[in-house]
């Protein structure tokens, strides 16, 4: 019965914390609209390019078509000469320039495989990737098209020409985000991140609140306040994580290749650990409001070094071994190997025994410091009680 | 307690949590995320192959594939399914499939199919392997093609080199020449993980502020003029803050500035104050450190997603737009993209960059407002005491 009364306890120090309601409620919910809205759009098209024809023939102009037809690129404006397309691209007109250059038709005819220049902003990474991708497939779809009109010159017939323009064919298959999506690319990692720092920020700034006054938390052990209280935050989040891995996924058309037991199971060292970091934080730092502070500076390290934005062959090694002191890095890529790519659970198994080992430092971590702050006598200042 | 002035050293001496705000935690961050890409450029990823031709030609292709710097075959597969295990744990990236009569059908003129999964969960890597992969491809048909014709003995090298690959293209990179993913990434994380010290700092003081000296004497009886003095005492060190990485990027590390720092410093100057603004608006709302902070939370941490320099500014939607336009650092990226790529003159830079930052007007209004009311309450409490 003292169990019942307890979790009666914390949930009600929860929910008439108007600070904790609004980082774990609020936050939840307004992170997850507010976090895919620029992507929305999913994928970049239409860049705005100028095009410098400096040839003028037939087939020029018939590439500018090409050019304008593909989804990546959209010519908006022409020049001139290079200066001009320089200036309009200086003016923010244009992200882009098609430069076709002179007697472009008469080298091609004449097999002298003349050299079409294009360039994009790489200020911006994908205004650049979209441009260039855009551009180069119509200029391949040209040479293509020049090739087969020489085939058939050559005598050869139309079907075995259409054939012949190149030796192999690439199929390239883009797998497990089949349209290179930008929604489903960043909501699946940074969703389980916003999960463990609000809920990280929710038991830290339950537990600095208490240190404030005196309360049902100082009369019962170390253990058992933690016990209640990461089952009750963890059941809370078990809602929470299903809103986002249930209908936030539908919402945004994102996979969900896992079974819900895979979730679940996933699911329980990554909060676990979380409250417990929380715990730690919550009776290591002297003020509420540090807590957040913590919590929001580390959550954009936590973010790039997690292996989905730069690969993990790319990180320096002992920044690897930092950011897998944190719950989240583990759990993201457990989640995504499950849910996005369809991993067997056995495929994570590394992820999940380092969640648990996890579980068991943070765990450690937080008992200790969480007992000495219970021992340290409640200073009487401004009572933070609402 | 009225007779004591108001002074920052003494906070700062006795609050290490602000101090440490304003001092080591933003060289610290700055250098993790400058760590996290210091590589500055993907190579070698782990491709695998499974090649059920295994002839010559075939390991010429996979050698083009080995070949880019992107990618790095170093996994041989015998079967299909053993590749997919692999690729679906996640231990390679893309695996390519070299057909069963692969020599054959180039010699009869019907080109076989290679195909290549990549994984395109993760956008970056797919995007590098599949140009990576177009590279190869285009490599590998451009020579096999040139000897086809060279072996018909009609033509030269040259001429058999311009029948296969009839047009060629130049792809320039503007202003970030050979791709460097450090120069692009690092030069807009840092500022925006700068907005976020800056609003979050500015209510650490101002809750060191009202911990010790108390509204009343905190604000005055004067409040605009007590809270630019307390203002006045931070702005410099976030300014040396954002000078500071300029320097480190743009003379430290030599990555390439076309313009001048000057326009910038001034840009800075002007999002600071932006920045400090919204920290001071968080903060009077309720005078709660707390909340403060969890407001200042859900503002700024997704700010780097709205700034555009990763998915382009011209693909979001209004709403996407707006609240782009509330965050101080997207108008501070655009200036500094300005001047270190497009090196804009001084004038172009700041005239754009002025008038949409004088909104930021509103919220200090909206903050005066806020203190009236809470010294108004504060006064009631006083008389009912």
């Amino acid at each position: 019965m003292k169990a019942f009364e307890l979790v009666k306890k914390e949930l009600k120090a929860i929910f008439t914390n108007p600070v904790i309601t609004l980082t774990i409620f609020g936050g939840v919910i307004f992170y997850s609209f507010l976090y895919p809205l620029p992507y929305a759009e999913q994928i970049p098209r239409e860049q705005e390019i100028t095009v410098v024809n400096l040839d003028g023939s037939l087939t020029s102009h018939q590439l500018e078509r090409m050019v304008d037809a593909t989804p990546q690129v959209k010519i908006v404006k022409r020049a001139h000469s290079i200066r001009e397309a320089k200036a309009q691209f200086l003016q923010g007109d244009v992200r882009g320039i098609l430069l076709i250059p002179k007697h472009f038709y008469r080298d091609l005819l004449l097999d002298k495989s003349p050299t079409l220049s294009y360039s994009g902003d790489a200020s911006y990474f994908l205004v650049y990737g979209t441009i260039a991708e855009g551009l180069a497939k119509a200029s391949g779809t040209l040479a293509a098209k020049v090739k087969v009109t020489k085939l058939l010159m050559d005598g050869i017939p139309l079907d075995l020409a259409k054939e012949q323009y190149s030796q192999v064919k690439l199929n390239m298959k883009p797998t497990f985000n089949p349209t290179l999506g930008y929604v489903s690319y960043v909501v699946p990692a940074v969703f389980v991140l916003i999960l463990q720092q609000t809920l990280i920020m929710g038991a830290g700034l339950l537990g600095c609140t208490e240190k404030l006054i005196d309360g049902y938390w100082n009369k019962h052990s170390a253990l058992t306040i933690i016990t209640i209280r990461s089952l009750v935050f963890v059941a809370i989040y078990y809602l929470m994580a299903s809103y986002y891995f249930g209908f936030s996924f539908d919402f945004y058309g994102i996979n969900k290749l896992a079974s819900p037991l895979i979730i679940l199971a996933l699911l329980a060292p990554l909060l676990l650990c979380s409250t417990f970091i929380g715990i730690f934080l919550g009776a290591l730092l002297p003020r509420r409001e540090l807590v957040t502070f913590v919590v929001l500076i580390s959550s954009m390290p936590l973010i790039f070094s997690a292996g989905f934005i730069w690969p993990l062959e790319s990180l320096p090694l002992p920044m690897i071994w930092l950011s897998n002191l944190f719950p989240c890095t583990p759990a993201i890529q457990g989640f995504l190997a499950v849910n996005q790519m369809g991993a067997d659970f056995s495929q994570i198994m590394p992820q999940w025994q380092l969640l648990w080992l996890q579980v068991f430092v943070w765990g450690t971590l937080a008992y200790v410091t969480y007992r000495r702050a219970q021992r340290i006598p409640i200073r009487f200042q401004e009572t933070h009680t609402n | 307690m009225t007779d004591f002035k108001i002074s920052q050293w003494h906070l700062l001496n006795n609050d290490k949590w602000l101090l440490s705000s304003l001092t080591w935690i933003p060289i610290l961050l700055a250098l993790s995320i400058w760590w996290i890409f210091s590589q500055a450029i993907v190579r070698d990823l782990p491709v695998g192959v499974v090649d059920l031709q295994r002839s010559v030609l075939s390991r010429q292709l996979v050698r083009e594939f080995d070949a880019t710097s992107a990618l790095k075959v170093d996994h041989t597969f015998s079967d299909i399914s053993a590749a997919k295990n692999a690729f679906i744990g996640n231990k390679i990236y893309a695996y390519m499939i070299i057909p069963k009569n692969f020599d054959r059908d180039i010699y009869i003129g019907k080109p076989p199919k290679v195909s290549v999964f990549y994984n395109s969960q993760f956008i970056l890597v797919g995007k590098l392997i599949n140009s990576a992969a177009q590279q190869a491809h285009g490599a590998f048909n451009a020579q096999v093609g040139a000897i086809k014709q060279l072996t018909k003995g009609n033509s030269t090298a040259l001429n058999a080199f311009a029948k296969t690959v009839p047009i060629r293209s130049q792809i320039i990179p503007l202003f970030n020449k050979n791709s460097n993913y450090a120069q692009f990434l690092v030069s807009a994380i840092v500022p925006a993980l700068w907005q976020i010290v800056i609003v979050v700092s500015t209510i650490l003081f101002l809750a060191a502020n009202y911990r010790v000296y108390g509204l009343k004497k905190m604000v005055g009886e004067k409040p605009l003029k007590n809270l630019l003095v307390m203002g006045g005492f931070y702005l410099p060190i976030f300014l040396t803050q954002g000078v500071a990485f300029l320097i480190f990027f743009y003379t430290c590390l030599g990555w390439p500035m076309e313009g001048s720092l000057l326009p910038l410093i001034f840009a800075q100057l002007v999002t600071v104050i932006a920045c400090m603004i919204i920290g001071n608006f968080f903060f009077f709302l309720t005078l709660d450190p707390a909340r403060a902070m969890s407001f200042a939370a859900g503002f700024t941490a997704p700010s780097f997603a709205f700034m555009g320099v990763t998915f382009p500014v011209i693909n979001m939607n209004r709403l996407a737009e707006m609240w782009r336009g509330l965050l101080p650092i997207s108008h501070y990226i655009e200036a500094q993209i300005s001047q270190v790529s497009y090196g804009a003159t001084a004038w172009v830079t700041i005239y754009r960059f002025t008038p949409p930052m004088l909104g930021y007007l509103i919220p200090l209004l909206l903050i005066l407002l806020l203190i009236k009311k809470h010294l108004k309450k504060l006064e009631v409490n006083h008389e009912s005491i």
